[in-house]
């Protein structure tokens, strides 16, 4: 069972087509969805799709995840740190307070939470979750009003705060950028419906120090599910009860 | 029989054409501004990825604020039996509507899509305050309007059950506001059960402030004689708000200051964040707090038209001051991936952000002042929103009020139990 991410776009697109002044777009994406016919197909729950971060194998200084991200996703860097769109980022992590601390870096990134409060705050019902657990945004309804920024724990959210030109060297497989909605990492969904795994895992497996595994939590066999089962992965602010998808080893 | 005529002003002196021309060049402002900030996009003003909200949040809250406390005000004289106050009912009334319109023009001109603006009524989200606000904000406008039809056709028994209604659905209004930030858990400067009820609270002291000044001024612009004794009285009625406000505002801050967990944030906000600190002492529990209830209490200056006047602007700044203050240092401040441990990263994490708004976003909220008093001075004109005069009444006098519009006695005498 797959979904191919232009083809749940259409799903979403007759909904929004309802609405009296949702955009011309999702309508006309949605009438091509009924013509799509038998070929529409739903994520299923057999899998919940998680992630594993062994910070002991990050390698320090190295951001192949994050340019990994960048290409397939045709995530732009404006050269304004304030504005710059960030779905995966590396973060350094010491002890405070304490003399010649070792410094130690991971990524992070959306955590694809059970309990997403940015799915809670989300006055449109444009952020929700998959039935495999990946939280995905219909930037044809989000409204751009940001209160799943503000509420977010991790900072994972960005605001496209300007228009974005489109080149040839865009990845297709991924939707169009626009401007005014908020964004974020999508799990590199349109990868995971064709099989393959996010971007930033396999950047990371060859040009990295193979830190983050990819799998299925409910598929006892899986090295994230292995993780979980060992007891030595956390999670970041476990104590908000937002139950993250995306765990930690050596953290 | 204490007769209360309203009418309409006659507008036609040089000064009334100057006021409306002034205020609807400053109203134009906003979408000027607005139109520019679609246009570009967001980067044309100061809010970023770690300060999402800026100054036409604050605009929103504030707006909202001022229009539930209007509301309680206008309703005062039909539902809790303060017939004193009935000469200002109208123009307070006329205030709120005009507030809530403002107030959601903010909000959807904040938006990064405005162009989607009837999405939220046809997706719902049952858990965001946001959406539930939606159909409130809209609700309590819709009402606010049949509310004032009802008093220009002196419908008292409607009037009463409307005005009844519509403080009912100001406070929830207000609350639902202060839940935006209250239910935002990861935030501790946000997270807070308090925040709705000191919402309504400083709604009622900013209302009531609003009513001071623009009851003063219209007066006094009309040349209709107002019995300063009314507003001395409002101003008493200020000042006791304000107590409300100061003591939510005392029993937070020392809730949240007694756990360490919450050092660093109440550090920030009360003793080490600079401008935010500077703001909360000097500009809210200074000159927003404070010292307009020790006017007003003072015998000597809470009978005086001018410190009573004072008071009112310091207390309209102080709750601006306020809403800022609860909108921005809790974005303003990092958030924390482990409480023990310095974070860092491109994206500007653990690092705390600075904000000032920009020329599009100062124009914006000017500009929506400017549409609430262009559209206040023309209403005026256009229908008989204020009374030919105000008059401090006697208990006896209370018995007997009726409305009059343009000479001709329209409502039946209100009887007041006990007089």
């Amino acid at each position: 069972m797959s979904v191919d991410r232009r083809e749940f776009l259409k799903i979403g697109g007759i909904a929004a087509a309802g609405s009296v002044a949702g955009s011309l777009l999702p309508a006309v994406t949605g009438l091509a969805a009924l013509d799509a016919g038998g070929n529409v197909s739903r994520a299923s729950g057999d899998h919940q799709w998680g992630m594993v971060i062994d910070v002991d194998k990050c390698t320090k200084g190295c951001d192949a995840c994050a340019d990994a991200c960048r290409t397939e996703n045709n995530v732009p860097l404006f050269g304004d740190p304030k504005r710059d769109i960030h779905w995966i980022r590396t973060i350094t992590v010491k002890q405070r307070g304490v003399e010649d601390a070792e410094e130690r870096q991971f990524p992070a990134m959306c955590y694809h939470c059970e309990n997403p409060p940015c799915q809670h705050v989300c006055p449109v019902a444009a952020t929700f979750t998959r039935a495999d657990g990946i939280v995905l945004i219909d930037k044809h309804r989000c409204i751009g009003c940001r209160y799943c920024m503000v509420a977010c724990p991790y900072k994972a959210r960005s605001f496209v705060s300007q228009h974005v030109a489109h080149t040839w060297d865009d990845n297709k497989d991924v939707p169009r950028r626009m401007h005014g909605v908020v964004e974020k990492c999508t799990l590199c969904v349109h990868r995971i419906d064709k099989g393959e795994e996010p971007a930033c895992v396999v950047a990371c497996r060859e040009k990295g120090g193979d830190a983050m595994s990819f799998g299925d939590l409910n598929d006892p066999a899986s090295a994230v599910a292995a993780a979980v089962r060992s007891g030595k992965a956390t999670r970041i602010r476990a104590d908000l009860g937002t139950n993250p998808r995306v765990f930690y080893l050596g953290l | 029989m204490i007769k209360i005529t309203f009418t309409k002003v006659e507008g036609r002196s040089g000064a009334y054409w100057l006021l409306l021309a002034l205020s609807g060049a400053v109203a134009s402002l906003a979408p000027l501004s607005a139109l520019y900030m679609f246009l570009n996009g967001h980067m044309v003003s100061n809010m970023t990825n770690q300060v999402p909200w800026g100054l036409p949040i604050v605009m929103a809250v504030y707006l909202i604020g001022a229009s539930a406390g209007s509301l309680v005000m206008s309703a005062t004289s039909s539902v809790f039996g303060k017939v004193e106050y009935k000469p200002f009912s109208r123009m307070a009334a006329l205030m709120a509507f005009l507030l809530i319109v403002a107030a959601l023009m903010a909000i959807i001109m904040d938006w990064g899509r405005p162009d989607r603006l009837m999405v939220p009524f046809f997706h719902i989200q049952p858990r965001s305050m946001f959406s539930l606000n939606a159909f409130l904000y809209s609700s309590y406008m819709a009402l606010g309007l049949v509310y004032l039809w009802a008093m220009f056709h002196n419908m008292k028994k409607l009037e009463r059950t409307l005005g009844l209604m519509a403080v009912g659905l100001a406070v929830l209004v207000h609350s639902g506001t202060g839940a935006i930030f209250g239910f935002v858990y990861v935030r501790e400067l946000y997270n807070s059960p308090l925040l709705p009820p000191s919402f309504i609270a400083a709604a009622l002291s900013s209302g009531t402030a609003l009513m001071i000044v623009a009851v003063y001024l219209t007066f006094k612009a009309a040349g209709r004689h107002l019995d300063e004794r009314l507003l001395h009285q409002l101003g008493n009625l200020m000042g006791v708000f304000i107590l409300v406000v100061l003591y939510f505002l005392f029993i937070e801050n020392v809730t949240r200051a007694y756990a360490p967990k919450n050092y660093e944030a109440v550090g920030f906000l009360l003793l080490h964040g600079g401008q935010v600190t500077n703001l909360f002492w000097f500009g809210l529990v200074g000159m927003g707090l404070v010292i307009p209830a020790a006017l007003v209490f003072n015998p000597l200056t809470g009978r005086s038209m001018l410190f009573i006047q004072l008071a009112a602007w310091m207390q309209l700044a102080g709750v601006l001051i306020e809403r800022y203050i609860i909108v921005m240092p809790a974005q303003l401040m990092p958030l924390e991936f482990f409480p023990d441990k310095e974070i860092a990263s491109v994206f500007n994490d653990g690092v705390y952000a600075t904000y000032t708004p920009s020329l599009p976003e100062l124009g914006y909220a000017v500009g929506l002042c400017g549409v609430v008093v262009f559209c206040f001075t023309l209403a005026v004109k256009l229908w008989p929103m204020l009374p030919t005069e105000a008059r401090h009444l006697h208990p006896v006098e209370e018995a007997q009020v009726a409305v009059e519009e343009d000479g001709e006695i329209a409502g039946r005498v209100i009887r007041v139990p006990g007089a």
